[in-house]
Formats: structure tokens, sequence, C-alpha cells
């Protein structure tokens, strides 16, 4: 199974950070998408079939949780599973996300961080890893 | 007080320069605030800007030396490609977020909810405090030998309350 990833954050940086991560993760990527904000993100997700969006929470224009939301508001959206990347130190926020059906990982995190948060929210096996 | 942030806040971005650009610092001997031009040229000045239990920002000026490095650690770039300027000031902007987002609950406990603003690149004079700003705490490090200072200032001190039990402060540390 080849996974379809959205990254949405606001920093460039960050997205190139979350993107060569997920293609040394060794999971199998099919292509990786970018978005600046939440809205953005909307935006792709409604022209591209997506099965995992990686996000940040604060962002312009609309925040990570909103676009989560807005997500799960959507019937045919709502099974997406969404990872947030984050400082976010607050537990009360945490506790919030993981509700909403999201899993957290904290900046700055390591690859295999990603990799298992990955493999642990999609239930994938290590047959699903990439071969190359 | 004062004591107990400049440990935390020297620790913490420590941490996050090695945890997020692969670079090692070190507290610089003798610290004293005023990072100077150097032959680099002038250095380079980030801030965020928090709100939340206690509100103010976070300064963080640097040698424009570091930037190359920096930006190219934390991209995952090969030795012979180079990163563009704007790539540069998104890596320091992403680091001094991932500072102030990591340092806010190691000083005020991880029960606080703070909002942090997207950080912004500021003229160098912007380090000094600003009429309601109080210095909360600083410190100064040696990034791959280059100079980095850090200021967490915040409008109206850090109210008691605030602090979490274990946090060693006693109603003397109060601004």
């Amino acid at each position: 199974m080849e996974i379809n990833v959205l990254v949405v954050d606001d920093s460039s940086v960050m997205r190139a950070m979350i993107s060569k991560t997920m293609g040394l993760s060794g999971l199998s990527l099919g292509k990786i998408y970018q978005a600046a904000n939440g809205q953005e993100g909307l935006d792709v997700l409604s022209g591209h079939w997506i099965d995992l969006i990686i996000a940040d929470i604060n962002m312009p224009v609309m925040n990570g949780e909103e676009m989560i939301d807005r997500i799960r508001a959507n019937p045919e959206l709502k099974d997406i599973s969404i990872i947030i990347i984050s400082t976010e130190g607050s537990d009360a926020r945490i506790d919030r996300l993981r509700r909403k059906g999201a899993a957290f990982i904290h900046k700055p995190f390591t690859p295999e961080t990603i990799r298992d948060t990955v493999k642990d929210m999609m239930k994938l096996g290590d047959s699903d890893e990439g071969t190359d | 007080m004062r004591e107990r942030i400049n440990h935390i806040l020297s620790r913490v971005t420590e941490e996050i320069f090695e945890k997020l650009a692969f670079m090692f610092s070190f507290p610089e001997e003798g610290f004293e605030a005023e990072i100077e031009s150097s032959a680099a040229g002038p250095p380079v000045v980030t801030e965020v800007f928090f709100k939340g239990p206690f509100s103010g920002r976070l300064v963080m000026s640097l040698s424009p030396r570091l930037l190359p490095e920096l930006a190219g650690n934390m991209l995952g770039a090969d030795d012979n490609e180079t990163t563009t300027p704007d790539q540069r000031y998104d890596a320091l902007k992403e680091l001094i977020n991932v500072i102030c987002g990591n340092l806010l609950p190691e000083i005020a406990g991880k029960q606080a909810i703070f909002n942090v603003d997207t950080p912004k690149i500021i003229d160098p004079d912007g380090t000094a405090p600003a009429a309601d700003e109080t210095l909360l705490g600083e410190t100064g490090l040696l990034v791959e030998d280059e100079k980095c200072e850090l200021r967490l200032y915040g409008i109206g001190g850090i109210p008691d309350r605030v602090l979490p039990p274990d946090s060693g402060a006693d109603a003397s540390d109060a601004f």
C-alpha cells in the first residue's frame, strides 16, 4: 500500500524536514503534497486522494485544530489519519487534539518517532515498508 | 528566579540546537549581553511573541555565519547544496519557534496554555526591551564557535501563581 501524504505547516523548512523524514522512514510512499495553512490543506484535500495528514497547529489563515474540525465534519474526509507535529506543551490542548482522533508528536522529533507513529496510526506492518 | 530562567533558557536552547539542527553549543564564558557586529556583519535577530499565563517575547540574535549551516542541517542539504536566504531565515524562525514552544512549559508547567505568534526577523536594534517589557532571563551560547544570545522579556513579569510548585521560586523572586 502506497501512502499519499499531505504536510501542512507554515514553515517551508519544517515542511521540507517532514517530507525528507517521511522519505527516509522506510514507509511505502506515494505522493507527498504540501500546504502552508489549514485552508490550503483543505484545498489540496478537495482535489487529491490523501491517506495521511501531518500538520502543525499554529498557522495563519486557518490553524491546524480548525482544519481537523472541518475534516472530521466532512463525511468523505472524516476517517483520514492525522498526525499533529507541534511545539505545543499544554497537556489540555494535546488531550483535546487526541480526542479529535489525531496523534501527537512533539517538536523536535526524530525520524523514528514519525515512522513509528505513522505505522501505529495506520496499522501498518513491516510488509508495508518500502523496498528502496 | 532570574537565575532559574537563565538556566532553563540555556538548557532548552542547547537541546533544540542539537536535536533540530545537529549543532552543538556551550554556555559562553563571561557572557555579557550585547552581541556586536563582527567581520561577518551585524547579527541576525529574530523574535516571537507569546500570550498566556504570562506574556512577552523571546528574542534571539546570532552571527550570520551560523545561518548556512543551520539551514543546511535542518533541510538535510548535501555538502555541495546551497540554501537560499529565504530558507535560512525560515530555518531561524522555526528554530526560535521550537525553542519558545519548549521553553514556556518548562517555566510555567505543562498545564499552562500559551499562544505563540509567528516568528519574525527584525532589526538588530530590536533586542532592547520595549518600555513595558521586563527582562526575565538571558543566555549567551557559543554555537560552533559563533555567538548566539537569547533574551526572554515579559510584560509585567511572571505572576507567582504561574510558577509550578517545584520551581524553587520564593517570594523574593518576584519581579
